[in-house]
């Protein structure tokens, strides 16, 4: 673009965006990282305790078994939503119009908020009025229990993430594989490649872009998934779900422990802001950007 | 109307669990001024009770009274920073026991023992186990102000008709009722175990039956050890053994108090038994109307354990709220006289009642007669003027940080995560 | 952009935009315009067994698809169905039965506690979100795509960091903000931080759609002598309207949606919006779960309009999400 007379819009055009941003947005993440250092119930004045916050964190055992939990959690979302988000994706990309209803009837879960979606399942999850009862009265089990069993009450939760988000990546992919020039499956064909290899030779490569970042998208969204284990188990049985940001909130808005929920956070900050930035780094802006545009 | 107090009540007892209440800092400051302030927690059905008063006693004053108040648990948190500043109140509202104990740590609570002992009437018109909870090295720091709600045992009178069993009065009844009701395919109690607090109620019962009260006052002045006493483990223990006896089924840790399935499943006949606070009643009569109409509700008290070195009559629950003076007020004077001209008062007393609560009071049996359910009202009122003692709900008397650990280490125990040995250790290091 | 419901008919701005199938015709599947809709029955079946390049693998996903779209409508089914059996119906029949008697009993007791109130927080929450991040974030994305200042470019790179901070890991310092503001239990206290959240990604949004802008445009204004503020008006504005409506309906779901901040940021009943009556709902009327199941059918029901009438829209609103 050459140079010219046309006058352009100065900083005074973006002050007010970055003024409220900056606010709201990052100041937080800076004066989370200063009540780390702080003793602050809540009311009055945060007190300077220097790194007595820091120095408890290691030796929390919520706070570690609330780790392995969030990771647990977030791989097995991932491993869940990947392979089905793709092959939906892409099987709700072609043209027939029974895959468009199809699709249609699948993003509906997304219409519903979180928190809608978390009063539903547990309703239904129910041990005594929901399907748990009737299932374990056809095969005869000794328990209805699910979001109060140790073990299944984390599956459950990583099921009705799925069901919730499972729509949102599927969008990505259905998007993406809409992108993907047609000769290279006719070459294919050519070549006489069955659907199997057509798909694991030239949809899995070409989506690879939106497969790393759908994948990031779960790795940083992970943190949304608090809301869903506050109203569905709020971290039990035990602390079976208990995940790291809702340890962090327990501190914060339930022991009244802010400052050493800050130290949490500032864990939190990091693992979340880490990752995308990672992320940011190996696949750069522009390419998430054009891919968006391609919704 | 007394539906929306009842409710809030609900959310007081669970306050360390009801994450909506965690928040503060809703009401602006009391402004300054020559008034005498009264803090109090919102409540539209109590607040419009004390209102009521305040005018009548403002009419005999030089010093007018106000009324200020605030939304749940920040209360504590606001108090907190306004005891000791120009801003504090000259009356406040508080939760007896060791959150009434933070305060007079501090020196700033009045010592009402002088004014109780010059007004017998008004000392005496209080149940001694209510009024007690507001005693401190035997010194009273406050005087009840609402009605008690007592933990109690709930039970399903044609269930345990049908399995020939009476209501249990012992731990050795009870264990017997849990396998006869198996055997009838009833799960014997109800537990909606997805919620700590509810877990809670038996463990702070079992202790007090074991070990007396001595054992939580132990705990609440942070005493070493007192998380490990042999009260708190055999407690732990019988909790661990009830479960293995099936006396909760297999699906606790899913029920859930706050959706009302618990009090369902009492009412339908699945669940023979329900230990919960008084509270649960007004629940029954929305939900399983029939259920209360039809006399197939039962109550009774708290299992005793044979051996046990407490006493077989004492009590686990919200005993009340309380007002206390503030000891920097200019006010005390009119404050003490504010308390004794009202919170005994005849209309005070029945305007409570008329509300649906059961006030701390001696010799109010025929006023309950006449309430919304009598019976159960003079049970309750007939509960806490018995009992010895009357031990608040351990969240609500703990710093809250430590009752949040208490509730998840308790959760563990009840499903058999860790020992009752495991627990002592955790609990020992939250101190 | 047209509000057309199918998406592929309209003129997108993005490079992509126009390829949405299955308004996608003619490509490999050898039906004409305008036939692909409305085949028969029996060209359809064809069309559908016969192998379509980029459609594999079309078996196996067909199957799952089936078995998923049982998953996705046994609990919506569940939903409504239980919203409107009557008060015994839902304690002794099944989960799953169909209910024997049907009523709106329930519909209308969620009206009784509230829930219109509920809905006016929720829609001045989503609209002063909307409103406020607009406010901001177009005139800021105008001066990225046009300005040579080395702050706006720096600002942009703040904002750029921005998308990367999860709102949930800094509630505590953003609770600390809003009481020192004395906004604590108000509106405002979660309009602000859901704006200030969303606001990066708008930016980006907003910043891609005007970067399409040829900036022979704004030479042509400028030689006619526009100021800034003209070719803002004149120019920017109407160019930008793509980018705007996905940003108002991205910024919108997640003011609809949000929990975390109106859990933490207020308190009383006058200020609760949607999802915290939702939750509110299930503890204070105890058993009524058809009356939760009704409260959440009408609290979806503004979202499924936009569903039904612009669904490329919300769905472009969804993905703005892509950035983050």
């Amino acid at each position: 673009m050459r140079t010219s007379a046309t006058e352009r819009p100065g900083f005074v055009w973006v002050a007010p965006a970055l003024l409220f941003f900056g606010l709201f947005g990052l100041a937080p993440v800076l004066i989370v990282g200063y009540l780390s250092f702080t003793s602050w119930r809540g009311l009055g004045d945060p007190e300077w305790v220097g790194l007595a916050n820091w120095a408890a964190l290691p030796g929390d055992g919520q706070v570690r078994g609330g780790l392995v939990i969030t990771m647990t959690l977030t791989a097995l979302c991932w491993v869940t939503q990947t392979p089905l988000a793709l092959a939906f994706g892409v099987w709700s990309a072609g043209p027939q119009r029974v895959r468009a209803v199809v699709s249609a009837v699948f993003f509906l879960p997304l219409l519903l908020s979180t928190a809608a979606i978390a009063l539903v399942w547990k309703a239904l999850l129910d041990p005594n009025f929901g399907i748990p009862a009737q299932v374990s009265e056809w095969l005869g089990l000794s328990h209805s229990n699910v979001l109060g069993h140790s073990s299944l009450a984390l599956y459950a939760i990583v099921f009705i993430v799925l069901w919730q988000f499972l729509p949102f990546h599927m969008l990505l992919y259905q998007a993406a594989a809409r992108q993907v020039p047609r000769s290279l499956y006719e070459a294919a064909e050519l070549d006489g490649a069955s659907g199997v290899q057509r798909f694991l030779r030239i949809t899995v490569p070409q989506l690879r872009h939106t497969i790393i970042a759908s994948s990031v998208l779960m790795l940083v969204g992970s943190m949304t998934y608090f809301e869903t284990v506050l109203l569905l188990t709020a971290g039990g049985p035990g602390n079976a779900t208990r995940i790291l940001p809702l340890h962090m909130y327990n501190q914060g808005f339930v022991a009244f422990e802010m400052g050493y929920a800050s130290a949490i956070a500032v864990l939190l900050v990091i693992l979340g802001t880490g990752l995308s930035l990672l992320v940011v780094r190996a696949t750069g802006y522009s390419r998430m950007t054009s891919q968006r545009e391609g919704m | 109307m007394s539906r929306t107090h009842r409710i809030r009540v609900i959310g007081s007892t669970s306050l360390a669990l009801s994450l909506l209440l965690a928040t503060g800092c809703g009401t602006s400051g009391p402004g300054g001024g020559d008034a005498m302030q009264v803090w109090a927690l919102e409540d539209a059905a109590v607040n419009e009770i004390v209102e009521q008063r305040i005018e009548a006693f403002n009419g005999t004053q030089d010093v007018p009274t106000e009324l200020v108040t605030f939304v749940n648990d920040a209360y504590k948190q606001r108090l907190q920073v306004a005891l000791g500043s120009p801003n504090a109140p000259d009356v406040f509202f508080n939760w007896g026991g060791g959150n009434l104990a933070q305060y007079t740590q501090q020196d700033q609570v009045f010592d009402l023992t002088q004014a109780l002992e010059d007004n017998p009437e008004f000392r005496d018109a209080f149940l001694p186990s209510v009024l007690d909870v507001a005693a401190i090295d035997g010194s009273y720091y406050g005087v009840p102000l609402l009605g008690v709600q007592p933990v109690v045992m709930y039970y399903n009178k044609p269930v345990l008709e049908a399995a020939g069993l009476e209501p249990p009065e012992t731990f050795d009844d009870l264990y017997e009722a849990i396998d006869v009701l198996q055997e009838e395919g009833v799960t014997p109690i109800v537990l909606p175990g997805a919620q700590g607090w509810t877990q809670l109620m038996w463990f702070s019962y079992l202790v007090d039956r074991i070990g007396g009260p001595d054992v939580f006052q132990a705990v609440v002045d942070g005493e070493e050890g007192s998380w490990e006493d042999p009260a708190v483990l055999e407690a732990l223990e019988m909790c661990q053994d009830l479960v293995d006896r099936g006396a909760f089924g297999n699906n606790f840790t899913s029920i859930d108090y706050d959706n009302g399935s618990a009090s369902a499943l009492l009412a339908n006949g699945d669940s023979a038994m329900f230990l919960m606070g008084s509270w649960d009643i007004s629940r029954q009569m929305e939900d399983s109307p029939e259920f209360v109409e039809n006399d197939e509700l039962g109550f009774t008290a708290f299992p005793v354990v044979e051996g046990g070195a407490g006493e077989p009559n004492a009590i686990v629950g919200n005993p009340s709220n309380y007002f206390s003076i503030n000891s920097d007020s200019e006010h005390t004077e009119t404050a003490v006289d504010f308390l004794v001209e009202t919170l005994a008062s005849d209309e005070y007393v029945s305007d409570l009642i008329d509300v649906g609560q059961v006030p701390p009071i001696e010799g109010i049996e025929e006023q309950l007669q006449e309430s919304d359910h009598a019976e159960f009202a003079t049970f309750t009122h007939g509960l806490v003027s018995d009992a010895p003692t009357f031990t608040q709900s351990w969240d609500q008397a703990l710093d809250p940080a430590v009752a949040e650990a208490m509730l998840t280490n308790l959760q563990l125990v009840f499903i058999g995560d860790i020992t009752p040995e495991e627990f002592g250790q955790a609990m020992e290091q939250t101190r | 952009m047209a509000t057309g419901t199918r998406p592929g008919t309209s003129p997108g701005t993005g490079p992509g935009a126009g390829s949405g199938s299955p308004g996608r015709r003619g490509t490999g599947s050898g039906s004409g315009p305008g036939r692909g809709p409305r085949r028969g029955p029996a060209a359809r079946l064809v069309a559908l067994l016969r192998p379509r390049p980029g459609s594999r693998p079309a078996y196996g996903a067909g199957i799952g698809a089936a078995l998923w779209l049982l998953v996705v409508c046994v609990p919506l089914y569940y939903l409504v169905a239980t919203s409107l059996r009557g008060p015994g119906d839902y304690m002794s029949q099944g989960p799953l039965s169909v209910p024997e008697t049907l009523t709106l009993d329930n519909y209308r007791n969620v009206f009784e506690v509230g829930f219109l109130g509920f809905l006016t927080n929720s829609l001045i929450v989503a609209f002063g979100a909307i409103l406020l991040v607009l406010l901001v974030a177009v005139p800021a994305a105008f001066a990225i795509v046009r300005s040579r200042s080395r702050a706006v470019r720096i600002s942009f790179t703040l904002f750029l960091l921005g998308l990367a901070v999860p709102a949930q890991a800094v509630i505590i310092p953003i609770y600390l903000i809003i009481t020192r503001l004395n906004l604590y239990d108000s509106l405002p206290a979660i309009i602000l931080p859901t704006a200030a959240f969303t606001l990066p990604i708008s930016i980006v949004v907003l910043t891609s759609s005007l970067r399409d802008v040829p900036g022979e445009l704004y030479e042509a204004m400028a030689l006619d002598g526009a100021a800034t503020w003209q070719v803002f008006l004149r120019l920017v504005l109407p160019l930008s309207r793509p980018g705007v409506v996905t940003v108002a309906i991205f910024v919108g779901l997640n003011a609809w949606n949000n929990f975390i901040f109106p859990l933490v940021l207020t308190q009383s009943e006058s200020n609760r919006v949607l999802p915290l009556g939702l939750w509110a709902f299930q503890t204070q009327y105890g058993t009524d779960v058809p009356g939760l199941m009704a409260a959440v059918v009408l609290s979806t029901i503004p979202i499924l309009a936009l569903y039904l009438f612009g669904r490329r829209h919300l769905l472009s609103g969804l993905a703005a999400g892509f950035g983050k």
